[in-house]
């Protein structure tokens, strides 16, 4: 019996192949994320442990100081000489090679401009002098720096910039601008130039130990080589044993683990995300195999009963729906899983391209689980879209052998209560939310929103003759129109159903955009409510963490003719009374004139050394009101004592503690990032802006612009997440459009002898593949709708839930309508296959078509 | 006056070589105007091939077709489809309506299609003959198997067309309901000058129709005027004999 179902599954490939597509680029989509990710995340650890070759056990100072979100290859915590000394003696080492490197070495260019980065460090490193020291880079050209004013620069730094051995250079370190001659070129090995994207400027040690960490007879870390027959755990314990517990001892395989970290961590979120979209594809693909195996039941019905009436039992029949299901989820998700290998694989290639820096390693990695999960997905997502219509032909009547075929449609009513029961259940729960009284945002937000998008669905198939027959108005006048309007609403569950597939992805970009629109007025609002300024001064973003300027700039900026009053920023992460948070040098003065900033107790003034403002919230959470002191810990330096003199009201620009210049001695940068100018009198802006221009013109990494120009980089990266958001939607959007070309074949298929009627009675191919264009872009706005209609509303409930200033409900026109013109366009694409199919049938063999 | 269609050495064969059948062997054949012409033969004696073949529904080997004053051999599918729209109405076994349509819409669709009007005296006329009444307004669904039928002859004539094709118009109704149908053809010949080309097996069938053409082996081998059921069944006896 399986056999004999199997050669009819095979009867119907085009449909198959479809329902098969949908799955394979779900499926590949997962596979490719993961594939993409552990081969890159192979690469790196087998890269740094290559580089880990020639150590056994690496020493850095343990350090506990405040991190930025994010991290920071900013060394703070040192290994000093004596330590560093004292290593050499240590049991079992061979040799110790102190070593200085830490992130923010950068070079001018030929056009004075600092070489930016687009996220890799841009080390600083110290060449080790001792005898038997090993450098972390390798010669390629010329000779290693011997004087303070010498360096070598890296491979990739050299081809950017374009200087040579011989050549002048200017480096920004912790201090500004400082001249050296090149005296070589570095790589990390014979043939890489960097490991990521990374530069490296070699320096004389004693000379990186003042430039990269800020003091002498410093280490960033000690690299230990153990004596023969000594292994790296024994190394370590040894190591650990003579210096304690403030430094910490890791072997080779550790170290490039950590080193590994970070970027473990971003290939981790990155892995999720682009699964998710992939799992997203293949519920999508749910309503495209839900349509497929309805129709082949539905057409099978004959065939199932003449089954039955030779004795086979109802889970005969169920069994053998879901064993097609199975296969064919099988097959494509084998299928997807081989396109998945190759795509990551071409992910890692294509990363390495943009990056403009070839990954490390080679060869794919594919872990049996990403093997098993895929084929699960695909599998298990297969069966669940077939186990309704499996059901449904298990339910066949043998007598139906008998009858004819023509079913008439069963009514709605069941399925449209229950799904209204369902969306005002999602409803209640939003509303809930809403109002406070349930503060489980997984429970209310979450299940909210699905039980509110199911509803919709189940609800889809009322509403779709009534809606695409009004949306079919334009064209309902002539009969090739009116004919596809009509076919439209001909069955109602499976037009709903390749409708909500689109709806799945419409929705989401709906809701998505609307948010992003939300935040964009509402960080505009807050921006110009408490800023107060006309010109700013703004470190490139490009720069890294340590770009800047000096702080001493404050003064001059003030003493500009025409200037109201000004203050530069200087922020780095401390812990403040066990917080993490962003405290802030500035001059609280100005700050009332240019961001607002009102006292709620105690004084807003100027800070001497220990004192501090704290903001409301903080002072509140921290529990420190005027008079209280606490401590403050910087990434560099010991605990200060400080005490509170003012608290400020909530304040959308200054949201972390403001400090004392002085006390930002211990920041990682010694540089402020920012500063605000406000003129007295606006025609001064532009001789003001030149005075500011002037007082930068030495320094690559600042520039002058407008709080405007500020606004328009923050927005600008919404519009970027949004754009990347869309376009994985895509993904979802394609399943889409492969439903609703399966749904026209269907139909094109099940209506041939009308449409060979049709053609007989004089209707011309033009005419046929409009009608089905029609129903094809009515099938199409009736999912766009659909969704826009649900993303917009839960888009406005997320928006209204999560409040905040930074909300300020905006509903995306132009966004939608983009995305109806685009449902149209995708309807018209659709169609071309099934039109065609429809126009170029034999009028004769259509009519006798049984 | 120039023969509604007419079939001029008409030859068609399917296939090629070894495998090539038949299915004309040069049939020359002419439909006057005004007449209701029943084209009869066994299986197989390219009745309904000649039919479509003179409708354009199927090109031929070779000979030449005319509808009117239309040479049918050589358009091209535009051709082709024009001349269904204006010049032919079908008639087929399976009543073929569109069920999302009503009664009504189903017998002006040709109309709509083409983008006419239908005349109202006409319209008026063919209505009052379909003897619908009420149910102009239900879908084909809601209409008895004759009912059906008849709406699709109703959707025949609606264009007025030189020459309407039926092809086994009563073969899936009761014998009651196709008496209803086949005296609806007749009228329209008799009272509006309607040309009719019917194909069928049934000679009580034929026996409706002015004047039956005997098919066998994909040639014309005899035709009768006047038929009655008797006679006709007298002469297919004798050519399922195959005493030609």
């Amino acid at each position: 019996m399986l056999k004999a179902m199997l050669r009819g599954l095979l009867a119907h490939k085009l449909r198959l192949l479809l329902s098969a597509l949908a799955i394979v680029l779900g499926t590949a989509f997962m596979s490719a994320a993961f594939v993409g990710g552990d081969t890159i995340s192979k690469g790196f650890t087998e890269m740094f442990s290559q580089i880990n070759e020639n150590l056994d056990v690496q020493v850095t100072a343990k350090s506990d100081a405040p991190q930025p979100q994010g991290g920071s290859d900013i060394v703070t915590a040192v290994v000093p000489k004596d330590v560093a000394d004292r290593l050499e003696t240590v049991d079992g080492v061979e040799h110790a090679t102190p070593q200085v490197i830490s992130d923010g070495a950068r070079v001018i260019d030929k056009n004075g401009k600092a070489v930016p980065s687009t996220g890799p460090p841009r080390f600083g490193i110290g060449w080790p002098t001792g005898p038997g020291d090993q450098p972390l880079v390798v010669m390629r050209e010329g000779q290693p720096p011997t004087a303070p004013d010498q360096v070598a620069i890296s491979k990739n730094l050299a081809d950017v910039t374009g200087y040579q051995v011989g050549d002048k250079v200017e480096v920004i370190t912790l201090q500004p601008r400082q001249p050296f001659t090149i005296t070589g070129i570095v790589g990390v090995s014979e043939d890489r130039d960097s490991l990521g994207g990374e530069t490296y400027v070699m320096f004389t040690e004693p000379r990186a130990q003042r430039l990269m960490l800020g003091r002498p007879d410093v280490y960033s870390n000690v690299d230990l080589k153990a004596k023969p027959g000594v292994t790296p755990e024994r190394l370590k314990a040894n190591v650990q044993q003579v210096l304690g517990g403030d430094y910490e001892a890791l072997t080779a395989e550790e170290t490039a683990v950590e080193q590994a970290g970070p970027i473990e961590t971003f290939l981790n979120v990155f892995k999720i995300a682009l699964s998710v979209f992939g799992l997203l594809g293949l519920i999508t693909g749910v309503f495209l195999i839900f349509n497929t195996f309805s129709m082949l039941v539905a057409q099978r019905t004959r065939e199932l009963a003449l089954y039955r009436s030779f004795g086979a039992n109802r889970q005969q029949v169920l069994k053998s729906v879901l064993v097609e299901s199975l296969l064919l989820g099988l097959v494509s998700s084998v299928v997807g899983l081989i396109v998945g290998i190759g795509l990551g694989w071409l992910l890692k290639w294509g990363l390495g391209e943009v990056g403009g820096n070839p990954l490390p390693g080679s060869g794919v990695v594919v872990r049996p689980i990403v093997v098993v999960a895929t084929l699960l997905a695909g599998i298990l997502i297969t069966m669940l879209a077939a186990l309704l219509p499996a059901i449904r032909a298990s339910r066949v009547a043998p007598l139906e052998a008998m009858r004819d075929a023509a079913k008439p449609d069963k009514p709605l009513r069941g399925l449209t209560i229950t799904g209204l029961a369902v969306l005002v259940a999602g409803l209640v729960l939003l509303v809930l939310r809403g109002s406070k009284a349930v503060d489980n945002n997984l429970l209310t937000l979450g299940l909210g929103s699905l039980l509110v998008f199911l509803g919709a669905v189940m609800l889809a198939p009322a509403l779709s003759r009534p809606i695409t027959r009004f949306i079919g108005k334009p064209v309902d006048r002539a009969m090739p129109g009116r004919l596809g309007v009509r076919n439209t609403g001909r069955n109602p569950r499976r037009t709903a159903l390749t409708a909500a597939a689109l709806m799945i992805g419409v929705t989401l970009a709906t809701g998505a955009g609307l948010f992003a629109s939300s935040v964009k007025s509402g960080v505009t609002d807050l921006f110009q409510q408490d800023l107060n300024a006309d010109l700013t001064l703004q470190a490139d973003f490009s720069a890294g963490p340590t770009a800047g300027f000096d702080p001493a700039l404050q003064q001059r900026l003030q003493a500009i003719p025409g200037v109201e009053a000004a203050t530069a920023i200087r922020g780095d992460t401390v812990r403040m009374a066990g917080r993490d948070t962003v405290a802030s040098a500035l001059d609280p003065f100005a700050a009332q004139t240019l961001f607002s900033v009102k006292a709620k107790a105690g004084e807003v003034r100027a800070l001497n050394p220990g004192e501090v403002i704290l903001p409301d919230g903080f002072a509140e959470q921290a529990g420190l009101p005027v008079g209280q002191s606490t401590t403050m810990r910087a990434a560099r330096g010991e605990s200060k004592n400080l005490t509170v003199v003012g608290i400020i009201e909530p304040n959308q620009l200054v949201t972390g503690p403001i400090i004392s210049e002085q006390d930002a001695s211990g920041f990682r940068s010694p540089l402020a990032q920012q500063a605000y100018v406000k003129v007295t009198d606006e025609s001064q802006v532009d001789s003001v802006r030149q005075q500011m221009n002037a007082l930068v013109a030495n320094n690559p990494e600042v520039s002058v612009g407008s709080p405007a120009d500020q606004l328009k980089q923050a927005t600008a990266f919404l519009d970027l997440l949004l754009l990347i958001l869309n376009f994985l939607l895509g993904l979802t959007i394609l399943v889409a459009v492969l439903g609703v070309i399966n749904t026209l074949l269907l139909s094109v298929f099940e209506r041939t002898r009308e449409l060979g009627m049709l053609r007989a009675v004089g209707m011309s191919r033009s005419r046929v593949s409009w009608m089905i264009t029609v129903e094809s872009i009515l099938i199409s706005l009736f999912g766009a709708l659909m969704g826009m209609v649900l993303g917009t509303a839960l888009g406005i409930a997320l928006v209204k839930i999560l409040g905040g200033d930074f909300l300020r409900l905006t509903i995306p026109w132009g966004y939608l309508v983009i995305t109806l013109v685009a449902a149209i366009v995708v309807g018209v694409l659709a169609a071309l296959l099934p039109a065609a199919r429809a126009a170029r049938l034999n009028v004769l063999q259509a009519i006798a078509y049984e | 006056m120039t023969p509604a269609a007419r079939a001029e050495e008409v030859w068609k064969v399917y296939g090629q070589g070894e495998a090539a059948v038949q299915a004309l062997r040069g049939v020359s054949a002419e439909f006057d105007r005004g007449r209701y012409t029943a084209i009869m033969g066994p299986s197989g004696s390219g009745k309904s091939t000649l039919m479509h073949c003179l409708a354009g529904l199927d090109t031929v080997s070779s000979g030449q077709v005319y509808i009117g004053e239309t040479k049918v051999t050589g358009l091209s599918d535009a051709g082709l489809t024009k001349l269904r729209r204006d010049k032919v109405g079908f008639i087929f076994q399976q009543f073929n309506l569109l069920p999302t349509l009503t009664a009504e819409e189903n017998i002006t669709l040709p109309l709509a299609i083409a983008g006419r009007k239908p005349d109202p005296a006409w319209y008026k006329t063919v209505i009052d003959t379909v003897g619908l009444g009420d149910r102009l307004k239900h879908r084909p669904s809601e209409l008895s198997g004759g009912q059906q039928q008849r709406v699709a002859c109703a959707r025949a004539l609606v264009s007025r067309p030189e020459v309407i094709f039926a092809d086994e118009p009563t073969g899936n109704l009761d014998s009651r309901s196709g008496t209803d149908v086949l005296n609806f053809l007749r009228d329209s010949v008799r009272r509006h000058g309607q040309t009719i080309v019917m194909v069928t097996h049934d000679p009580n069938a034929a026996s409706f129709a002015d004047r039956v053409v005997f098919l066998a082996d994909g040639q014309i081998v005899d035709e009768m005027g006047e038929p009655t059921a008797e006679s006709v069944l007298d002469r297919m006896k004798k050519l399922d004999r195959g005493e030609g």
